[in-house]
């Protein structure tokens, strides 16, 4: 009897034993997340590692792609930016010749008034930038009125004269201002008996000729629209 | 008596497990192990009371000791990276089929001869 008894507690023990083990197991892979890192067996986790390694290769090859097509854009870039520099000197330059853009140098200053006996016309200033533009004047304005490639110079009545088809006519003094070698252009205008300055004093005009260092001759004011 | 034992076991042991806290992956792998020598010894033991060769203290040193062998085996293979774990589970389950086999065998003879008696 004694013997039956250990035997029914043993055997209750060890049934206890197994079957809460086997539930704690149940329990254990049902529950546990086979996916999470320190739940993986060796052998996944040293596939995962590959895995990872390869993409990694990959990704820095991506990298080290990007990094060149990186430098190859701002190749371009920087050619494009010496590109377009060359371009804006172009520009500014075709500017100053167009007459779009102030423009500061070297030059004379011919100044042209009516007297009480003659008055300056607009043949006089004409003749003057034809004579001007033959020594080799870049820009030339009068009373600040830039002359264009378009420009014209025409009489109105006895006093003034238009020009550029602004309103207002330009009255004397004429102050015509031109950039340019001064040297040449002192000499052009100021040759003896048949250059301009003599041919216009020994008609009666008052003509004064200067020679001055800095002159800015300010840009076309007008649209030049075609 | 042994019946009642064996299902208040049952029940109890199914309680403790349900609430107990989970436990790592890695020693689960030892667990199963365990529980498949812990099983081989619950059916060897049922093939011996069969027999009527049945002894408490083989059955509990044969429980335990198997479960912990099995362990010590299956850690030493993971050690040695030999897959021991694999001989262990043939080995027990074989058993396992040995014993079933025994059994199935007892009680169909006890059938048959208890249907005979009943024809005759």
């Amino acid at each position: 009897m004694k013997g039956k008894t250990t035997m029914t507690i043993v055997i209750g023990l060890i049934c206890i034993i197994l079957t809460a083990v086997i539930f704690l197991q149940f329990k254990t892979i049902s529950k546990i997340d086979v996916t999470a890192l320190e739940n993986m067996r060796e052998i996944d986790l040293r596939n995962e590692i590959t895995n990872w390694k390869t993409k990694y290769e990959e990704i820095e090859q991506e990298l080290e792609n990007t990094n060149l097509k990186i430098a190859e854009y701002e190749e371009k870039i920087n050619s494009n930016r010496t590109a377009s520099e060359l371009l804006t000197n172009e520009v500014s330059r075709l500017k100053g010749i167009a007459g779009l853009r102030d423009v500061t140098g070297s030059g004379v200053v011919v100044t042209l008034s009516d007297n009480e006996y003659v008055s300056i016309t607009a043949e006089d200033l004409i003749k003057l930038i034809n004579e001007l533009k033959l020594a080799g004047a870049e820009a030339i304005s009068i009373n600040d009125e830039r002359v264009v490639y378009n420009s014209y110079i025409v009489n109105i009545g006895d006093n003034f004269i238009r020009m550029n088809g602004r309103k207002q006519g330009l009255g004397s003094p004429y102050v015509v201002k031109a950039i340019g070698d001064p040297t040449y252009l002192e000499s052009g205008l100021s040759k003896k008996n048949y250059g301009y300055i003599d041919v216009q004093k020994s008609e009666g005009k008052t003509v004064t000729l200067t020679r001055k260092d800095n002159i800015t001759i300010k840009k076309y004011e007008g649209n030049i629209n075609f | 008596m042994i019946l009642i034992a064996i299902i208040i076991g049952c029940a109890v042991g199914a309680l403790i497990g349900i609430n107990a806290p989970i436990i790592s992956y890695t020693y689960s792998g030892y667990l199963a192990i365990a529980i498949i020598a812990a099983l081989d010894s619950v059916f060897g033991g049922i093939a011996a009371t069969i027999k009527g060769k049945f002894d408490m203290i083989i059955f509990v040193s044969g429980f335990f000791g198997n479960a912990i062998l099995s362990i010590l085996l299956t850690f030493l293979g993971e050690k040695l990276n030999v897959d021991i774990y694999l001989a262990a589970i043939v080995v027990f389950v074989g058993r396992m089929f040995t014993n079933l086999a025994i059994i199935r065998r007892h009680y169909i003879d006890k059938w048959i001869n208890k249907s005979k008696e009943s024809k005759s």
